[in-house]
């Protein structure tokens, strides 16, 4: 996995998540928001691509359309999801049902609420092997102990309720129910955040760990730069429901070309660097309802000219494989 | 000069199965216009110790001194004076404000409890001078906590900690809530609050780039014990204490280049409830031995750096 200098190689392998022109608007007291607009990305095998932004960017609103789990009254996805060939988009409800959990499945951002509080833990990571396989009620429950082991909780903890679990064990079992039926594409939607950094330390590698033994692509979804770095292999800023950027991790991190990456580089804390102010990105996150015209991080970019307000901004690639939605890319390269 | 000194300061709460031990014997000074990061995972007792310095609860043991004079016990008077020197600023600025007050109204209320200002036009004027330093624009200022987002609420927070000049100010996980664009605004304004006024920081962070970023000199807590405290450069250039190292080596690093040394730790924090004497942090520890059972002494290890384990020495 460590071919040249970090960056990832397997552009042999097969495209097998093609996501096209993906957009997501909700419905709320008369206005529109656009939350995703115009989202295209490829994912092949094995492979983890990050999802980065601040809150309200779009990243949770990218997987739950992937996923089809949007609220059916108030949100409304277009554009094309190609898994294995076929479009989610365009398939019945009841097909959906047959992916969901078993061939695509996705670990929730607070392990708090993603478990059932009535319901044992154990039972609930059988019951997603059973929905998926016709096996007996025993062979489930066995294959449910199995997955707790797998993720590091004793099986005799099988028959306990989430309330007896802490905060990462409870992480660690909604990771075996996702994990239950060994998608081919894992959703992480903050696996991690509510988490201890020793116990952060511990699902990462889990995860990692996992991934390798059962080759599962997956997209993480995060606003931590340093668990990106740890775990992924390609990376997608979002901003404003839209890829700003997207290339390798090591493209990406070492030479960020998109000024709100920069940004974002800026006003994180160095812990080997010893300064004395952060560098914040005025402003903030335009309104979703009432998006500006043309480039929407132009309202607190500090290169903006007239011509980012127009238009639709094109990706320019900046090197092999690593793309900028920004007009003034090689004049403000030329700056730096 | 010591704005704080903590001596032997224990916080002790009955549940339904005994004792909770939140914090326990532990003992600090804060110098004047420094600030003091206390990190640690969440139920080490760390937002306690905060809470219980500024009398938000009453100590259970020990002694805190105050420039010198001890307020460890107050009465209703004394109390109220002390609260003019110290304040807090909350974690979660969607709760800590009351949302039928408007901004202004926020800032205005201490200012009028305190009886300082003899005509409502003071406390007004007051009330926009404190509103300016700390960022709230004009338009704002008739607003509701609701119309604002997370950064500018947290900036009325920190309007309403500054509003009676406080000497020490504990800011409970202060930035944990915001985006990282946001949550830099917010420790720039604190840092220069501090330049200007003077103040003396306890900054509470379970975030250890941020409280790098912040602190002077920090403590490191293990469920309600003090297991480590020195400079923050010294803490983050040589962490002694193996929880410690564990804590610094388990953040995720965004350098792209360097290989993390992981020290990974089994398990997960203990319960804090009817706890055996010796090192909490034994269960974990992968250099525990029967000696760690036995009651451990904060020690200084070298000059201005304290450690509390018995084996720091054999572990060079």
């Amino acid at each position: 996995m460590s071919a040249d200098n970090g960056k990832t190689v397997k552009s042999e392998e097969s495209t097998f998540l093609d996501v096209r022109d993906l957009t997501v608007q909700y419905t709320s007291m008369g206005s529109v928001i656009h939350a995703v607009n115009g989202i295209t990305f490829q994912l092949k095998k094995g492979e983890t691509l990050a999802l980065v932004g601040e809150t309200g960017a779009g990243k949770t609103s990218i997987a739950k359309a992937i996923l089809r789990i949007l609220p059916d009254v108030s949100a409304k996805s277009k554009g094309t999801v190609i898994f294995n060939n076929t479009d989610l988009m365009q398939m019945k409800e009841k097909e959906m049902q047959k992916i969901r959990g078993h061939k695509i499945s996705m670990i929730f951002q607070d392990p708090m609420t993603a478990l059932n509080p009535t319901m044992r833990v154990g039972k609930q990571i059988s019951e997603v092997i059973s929905a998926h396989r016709s096996i007996s009620t025993e062979e489930a429950v066995a294959e449910g102990k199995k997955m707790l082991e797998m993720v590091g909780i004793p099986a005799e903890r099988y028959y306990e309720f989430p309330h007896q679990f802490s905060g990462g064990m409870k992480q660690r079992v909604v990771i075996a129910i996702a994990l239950a039926c060994n998608p081919e594409l894992l959703l992480a939607d903050e696996p991690t955040t509510a988490l201890d950094v020793t116990i952060q330390a511990q699902v990462l590698e889990l995860i990692n760990d996992l991934k390798e033994r059962l080759n599962t692509s997956m997209i993480l979804i995060t606003h931590d730069l340093g668990v990106v770095n740890e775990t992924c292999d390609n990376v997608a800023v979002i901003y404003a429901g839209r890829i700003i950027e997207s290339g390798s991790k090591y493209d990406v991190f070492k030479h960020p070309g998109h000024p709100y990456t920069n940004g974002l580089f800026g006003a994180l804390p160095n812990m080997n660097l010893d300064s004395d102010r952060l560098s914040p990105i005025a402003g903030l996150l335009p309104d979703p309802t009432n998006l500006p015209d043309g480039c929407a991080f132009a309202p607190r970019c500090p290169y903006v000219t007239d011509k980012c307000r127009q238009g639709t901004i094109p990706a320019v690639e900046v090197e092999p494989g690593h793309f900028c939605e920004c007009i003034r890319m090689d004049e403000i390269r030329k700056e730096r | 000069m010591a704005l704080i000194e903590v001596q032997h300061l224990k916080k002790y709460f009955d549940v339904p199965n005994g004792t909770l031990h939140a914090v326990d014997d532990v003992s600090f000074v804060i110098e004047k216009g420094t600030t003091m990061g206390v990190v640690g995972e969440s139920g080490c007792g760390k937002s306690t110790l905060g809470t219980t310095l500024i009398h938000l609860q009453e100590s259970t043991g020990g002694k805190i001194l105050f420039e010198g004079k001890d307020v460890t016990h107050l009465d209703k008077k004394q109390l109220h004076d002390y609260r003019e020197d110290v304040q807090i600023i909350f974690q979660d600025p969607y709760s800590s404000l009351n949302p039928r007050y408007n901004i202004a109204r926020t800032i205005m209320e201490p200012l009028e409890i305190s009886g300082r200002f003899r005509s409502k036009a003071d406390v007004r004027a007051e009330a926009e001078r404190i509103m300016d330093l700390v960022g709230i624009e004009e338009r704002l200022r008739g607003s509701y906590p609701h119309e604002l987002d997370g950064g500018r609420r947290q900036r009325v927070g920190i309007g309403r900690a500054l509003a009676l000049n406080p000497k020490f100010i504990v800011c409970d996980e202060p930035v944990s809530a915001l985006d990282v664009s946001i949550q830099a605004q917010v420790l720039n304004l604190l840092m220069d609050l501090q330049d200007q006024q003077q103040l003396t920081y306890l900054f509470v962070t379970h975030d250890l780039s941020v409280v790098r970023h912040i602190s002077d000199n920090i403590c490191v807590m293990y469920l309600g014990q003090l297991v480590e405290t020195c400079s923050s450069k010294e803490l983050f250039a040589k962490p002694l204490h193996p929880y410690t190292k564990a804590l610094l080596s388990a953040i995720p690093s965004t350098d792209v280049d360097r290989k993390m040394q992981r020290v990974q730790l089994k398990g997960e924090i203990t319960s804090p409830i009817n706890p055996k004497p010796g090192c909490r942090f034994a269960a974990r520890c992968p250099y525990a031995t029967d000696a760690c059972r036995e009651p451990q002494q904060l020690r200084e290890i070298e000059p201005k750096h304290f450690v509390q384990c018995c084996r720091i020495e054999e572990l060079g």
